[in-house]
């Protein structure tokens, strides 16, 4: 705690330093505010969100919730791409900001936020620093990385036999803190804080826009200090302890009305509450700017304001939690196993010199006690068990009050228009005749839009799918949606991208085609844009799936681009959609000839989707019209310079055989040389006949059925192997036979049984079955099972 | 100190850190235990702070790397009512950790089961010595206590070594005495009771991925904390470990050679990157079947230097070590052989042209590889 002393000019100012999420800090917090009883208290965190003080701390509106800031950077502030940004301010119940706008509220002082708007931290940031650090998906507001993340600590936990700044923390400032007086609690922060500081070198503030803000809130404060109304009283800035001692110069030192730092537009920016998670506020949850175990934290904080031993409470309650949860779905552990963890915590506690065991005790208390043999995913049931409610499971709610962004209101007006109920978190189901109805049509975009903004809204039961290019004979879709409020954060999440649903779609189209994608990607998304329905997108989207054809020089990525034109060009009439699909079949068709040559030697794995490419191309290049009449002769030419090559693929050699034999490029005869080849090659050579026939009946399965030849070669073929080389081959020949129907399958079996002088029906042999014994044998049954039932 | 054995006990290697501790030792003791919990600790994990006793300082060194956590865990399950089961892999240090504990805790760590596949239940209970059992029938003199015995009538630590290599019926003799803390011995009737005395406890290691090892049963799991020890994670580390033990070795051994820094960094990352199957440039690597543990790497060391010292210009050759290094992985596995040389023809080449020096000698010494 800094005390900035009363001036002629200015009140007396009192800087109280805070980690962000803390039971020890906000209880400090509160205690200090009582007693203080400041005219005013500033809290650390962007001042456009004022507006939502009286939200954040009315009686309905329930922690963890999260203010959501935007920024679009539209000016350009930030870098020629002048895109989208978004980050959140995570509020539990024990975040002393949250304490100390909920202790101004119960005094009836004035409360407000200091800190520069979102948009101007950003614009104060250098690239890849402080809030624009690219690594993490969601950008945290109150990240305490400067706090917990440096050499000095990294020397101190080594010390301290500590593992990490976490359990340091909780060690020195939770377990011990809460028995401290506030005065002596807020004097060791601040000397741990100004220790971080110093050891945090200038730049590097600097880089992070870190003393651009401070700079900001010391303007602030002092704004507040000279109010006449505050002049006699106490000004209280609650603000993250590593900016205290940097604060504390400033306002001593700066110059009076200094220049403001703020140029970025008030209506590029959005700033919103949205309810929030404990799974999304734990830091071990992928977020790494969270605070660890919130739900342990949690249960301290209500523990604070009830018992003198908090933390023994809270370790006994998630011993038994887990405890009961082990018992419960793995069926062991005993109450004597809880005792122990009970003991062993207590223990660790005492030999570690903390005055109650934390969470780190707990953990360490049931990884001893309740994990019985070797630690391992077989066994780490209990600790997964203790991890969950450690997190906790609570969602926050807001208020009645509570502002929502315009893509809210817009999606609630689209619900309207098509009849969408969203009062009720049961689930509903739509049917749609997407092609007949044009009204069902635009129910559909709505709902593949919502689907492309990750609501979790919807989702599609039955229908065409265009992605995995399945089902394209339906005329119905079949939804299925639910509302719930995770759908309005999601909704929150996205409103940077546009006030409506099709213009946040929109948008994220136009970030999806900046990013490194290929053919393949390019041409799903097309598809995406298509089924939303955003005709205007078709155009750019379509240029660039051409960009990407021109450049990309995966052959399976192009294959896949390819189907993916074909089949929207198939659909087109339907979806009603003027694009020119061919010109960009054309292009992907004569990259994919050009590439052709060097896929000879694929490996197994490949095989399928190459025979579907050779395949592709086969329907591509036979369409009526000599569109395609250059294309058609270079394929064959590389398919028969392929099978030159010695070391081909068998199935891939097979395949393109097939093609030849198709086309008329090649008679059964030359063929069936090939085929020999194989069969009578080295032993090698013929286990890889299997692949060959996988391959040849994929594209020709009718060379079997002229003249006896084929099966004749089976034959041998099966002749030649032995039981255990069978085995090992079947998978293979299976699914070489799977490409024919069964009626074709039972007229080769019949046509090999002939070759050993049998007919098809020998092979079964099934003997028959009269029908007066069938009828005996119905007649025993039913008397046995009537036995059977009697007797019980 | 005056060297007489191949290898003293713990508690006499240790003696006057031990000694230097209990004077120093101003924290709670269980009863019947040498020291403080605390005192055990720092014992095992060191201190950065001299103690001083009788007029010199020491320095108690760390003695156990990896886990501290897991150290404390151990001493609180010591001194509470369940026994002790170390388990892990082979060459992971649970021995030296139970050895380290029991001569901090009960001064003495010799005081152990040493279980097989033929280990008996009178091995661990008692047996009797037949010439005193004629001559004067079933008495306490006759009686031959077996570690067990012995530790519940001191009330001191017992050791269990390799309990799962002993049959599941054998291993269950334990349950009874773990929970009741008695031992019952019929033969003497009345005062056949066996109490245990406070600071008796058992600290077992198990092996759990090995040949030849059984099950335990349910009910003795029960009795016991578990505590899974980790193979060393950091290849760092593993050199500071390789580079310690070498050189205690051979100054048990007398041999006036010291451990070189740079070559315990080659075994070390060897070792590491064949355990982990990814190299420090992110290759992958197939991994051997046979266990890769930090133990196996320092005998492999210390085997190389010695055959340098008695047979060499008395430094370690690149080829010596490779040729030990063969022996010690195509133990189980004639493919592990391959597999290792694999790892010679990729992560060592590009290594060794990356960094010349010891780097490229190794890659050479490659030729031993068959």
């Amino acid at each position: 705690m800094e005390r900035i002393l009363r001036s002629q000019k200015m009140a007396e100012i009192v800087l109280l330093p805070v980690r962000h999420h803390s039971p020890a800090c906000a209880y400090h917090v509160k205690r200090m505010i009582d007693r203080l009883r400041p005219g005013v208290i500033l809290v650390e965190g962007p001042d456009n969100a004022d507006p939502l003080i009286p939200v954040m701390v009315h009686e309905d509106t329930k922690a963890p919730f999260a203010i959501y800031y935007s920024y679009h950077d539209q000016a350009g502030l930030i870098s020629q791409e002048k895109e989208h940004y978004k980050c959140y301010y995570p509020f539990l119940d024990y975040s002393p900001e949250l304490a100390a706008f909920r202790a101004g509220k119960e005094l009836g002082i004035e409360t407000a936020f200091i800190d520069l708007s979102y948009g101007d931290i950003l614009a104060a940031s250098r690239e890849g620093r402080g809030l624009l650090r690219a690594e993490e998906e969601k950008s945290n507001y109150n990240d305490d990385y400067l706090l917990s993340r440096n050499e000095y600590l990294r020397q101190l936990c080594e010390k301290t036999g500590l593992r990490s700044f976490d359990e340091f923390w909780e060690k020195y400032f939770e377990l011990n803190g809460i028995e401290e007086e506030s005065e002596c609690w807020f004097g060791n922060l601040l000397t741990y804080c100004a220790l971080a500081r110093e050891n945090t070198p200038p730049e590097l503030m600097e880089e992070d826009g870190c003393l651009a803000r401070e700079r900001h809130m010391a303007r602030r404060i002092r704004e507040y200090a000279e109010r006449p109304e505050t002049a006699d009283g106490i000004v209280a800035a609650v603000t993250g302890g590593f900016h205290t001692p940097g604060l504390k110069a400033l306002l001593e030192e700066m110059p009076e009305n200094g220049t403001g730092a703020e140029k970025v537009p008030e209506k590029d920016q959005g700033v919103y509450l949205m309810p929030y998670s404990m799974e999304a506020a734990d830091a071990l949850n992928g977020y790494a700017s969270g605070m660890p175990f919130p739900g342990f934290y949690q249960r301290i904080w209500q523990g604070l304001q009830e018992t003198e031993t908090p933390y023994a409470d809270g370790v006994l309650d998630m011993i038994v939690t887990a405890g009961k949860e082990t018992r419960r779905k793995e069926g062991y552990l005993s109450t004597y196993d809880e005792i122990c963890a009970c003991a062993m915590a207590e223990g660790l506690a005492q030999l570690r010199g903390k005055r109650q065991p934390g969470a780190y005790e707990l953990l360490d208390a049931v990884l001893a006690s309740f994990v019985k043999g070797e630690y391992n995913i077989a066994t780490d049931a209990p600790m997964r068990f203790l991890r969950k409610a450690m997190t906790g499971n609570e969602v926050g709610a807001l208020c009645r009050q509570a502002d929502v962004p315009p893509i809210i209101h817009d999606f609630q007006e689209q619900c309207r228009r098509f009849g969408i109920k969203t009062g009720s978190t049961l689930e509903a189901e739509a049917t749609l005749s997407i092609f007949a109805n044009p009204r069902h049509r635009f129910y559909s975009m709505f709902l593949n839009r919502m689907n492309y903004l990750k609501t979790a809204f919807a989702r599609k039961i039955k229908g065409p799918n265009l992605q995995l290019k399945r089902d394209r004979n339906l005329m119905r879709e079949i939804w299925k949606y639910k509302w719930s409020v995770q759908v309005n954060s999601a909704l929150i999440e996205v409103s940077v991208y546009g006030a409506t649903v099709e213009e946040a779609a929109v948008s994220l189209v136009k970030e999806a085609l900046k990013k490194e994608i290929g053919a393949r990607e390019s041409a799903l998304l097309l598809t995406e844009v298509f089924e939303m329905g955003l005709t205007e997108q078709l155009q750019p989207v379509y240029d660039r799936v051409h960009e990407l054809m021109l450049g990309d020089t995966d052959f399976y990525s192009l294959a896949e681009a390819v189907k993916s034109l074909l089949m929207m060009e198939e659909l087109a009439g339907l979806y009603d959609s003027r694009m020119a699909f061919g010109e960009l079949i054309h292009i992907g068709c004569r990259k994919l000839i050009s590439l052709l040559p060097a896929m000879a030697k694929i490996k197994d794995e490949d095989l399928n989707a190459c025979m579907n490419a050779l395949k592709l191309l086969y329907q591509v290049t036979g369409r009526e019209g000599e569109d395609f009449a250059r294309e058609r002769e270079d394929y064959y030419d590389v398919l028969e310079k392929m099978t030159l090559d010695t070391e081909i693929h068998p199935g891939l050699n097979g395949c393109i055989h097939g093609i030849l034999y198709g086309s008329g490029r090649e008679d059964a005869g030359e063929t069936e040389a090939v085929c020999r080849g194989y069969l009578e090659g080295t032993r090698e050579q013929l286990f890889s006949t299997a692949r060959f026939f996988r391959g040849l009946f994929f594209t020709a399965r009718d060379l079997v059925f002229i003249g006896e030849q084929f099966i004749r070669m089976l034959d041998d073929f099966f002749g030649q192997v032995g039981q255990e080389e069978f085995m090992e081959l079947l998978p293979e020949l299976r699914m070489a036979f799977t490409y024919f129907t069964p009626r074709e399958i039972d007229k080769i079996a019949g046509a090999a049984a002939g070759l050993h002088g049998k007919s098809g029906r020998d092979i079964l042999q099934r003997k028959e079955i009269y029908p007066d014994w069938y009828a005996y044998g119905k007649e025993l049954d039913a008397y046995v099972r009537g036995k059977m039932q009697r007797k019980g | 100190m005056e060297q007489k054995f191949i290898k003293p006990p713990v508690e006499v290697r240790y003696r006057e850190e031990l000694e230097a501790l209990k004077a120093n030792d101003t924290g709670n003791r269980p009863e019947n235990w040498q020291m403080s919990p605390r005192a055990v600790r720092t014992f095992i994990l060191g201190s950065s702070k001299p103690l001083v006793c009788g007029g010199k300082e020491y320095i108690i060194e760390k003695k156990y790397f990896g886990n501290d956590a897991l150290v404390e865990r151990c001493i609180v399950t010591l001194a509470g009512n369940r026994g002790l089961m170390l388990v892990g892999e082979p060459g992971t240090a649970k021995t030296m950790l139970s050895e380290l504990l029991s001569a901090a805790v009960s001064g003495v760590s010799t005081n152990t089961i040493q279980g097989t596949a033929g280990t008996t239940e009178d091995m661990i209970k008692y047996s009797w010595n037949y010439a005193l059992l004629l001559a004067k029938g079933p008495s306490r003199e006759a009686l031959v206590p077996s570690p067990l015995y012995v530790g519940m009538e001191k009330g001191i630590l017992t050791r269990f070594e390799e309990i799962t290599r002993t049959p599941a019926e054998i291993q269950d003799s334990l349950i009874s005495v773990l929970s009741d803390k008695v031992l019952n011995v019929p033969e003497l009737g009345d005062e056949g009771f066996l109490f245990a005395r406070p600071g008796f406890n058992v600290i077992g290691t198990a092996n759990t991925r090995d040949k030849g090892v059984n099950e335990m049963s349910s009910a003795l799991k029960r009795r016991f904390n578990f505590e899974t020890v980790m193979p060393v994670r950091e290849a760092s580390m593993e050199k500071r470990i390789i580079v310690n033990e070498v050189n205690r070795l051979a100054e048990e051994s007398h041999i006036s050679v010291q451990a070189d820094e740079d070559v315990a960094e080659i075994l070390a990352s060897t070792y590491h990157e064949l355990r982990e199957g990814v190299s420090s440039h992110g290759h992958r690597i197939d991994k051997p079947s046979s266990v890769m543990s930090t133990a196996e790497a320092v005998s492999v060391y210390y085997q190389a230097m010695i055959t340098g010292y008695y047979y060499g210009d008395g430094t370690l050759s690149m080829d010596s070590l490779v040729q030990t290094l063969v022996g010690a992985v195509s133990k189980e596995n004639k493919d592990d052989l391959e597999k290792v040389r694999g790892y010679f023809n990729t992560v060592i080449r590009d290594k060794s042209s990356k960094e010349g020096g010891l780097w490229k000698e190794y890659y050479e010494a490659r030729k031993w590889l068959k």
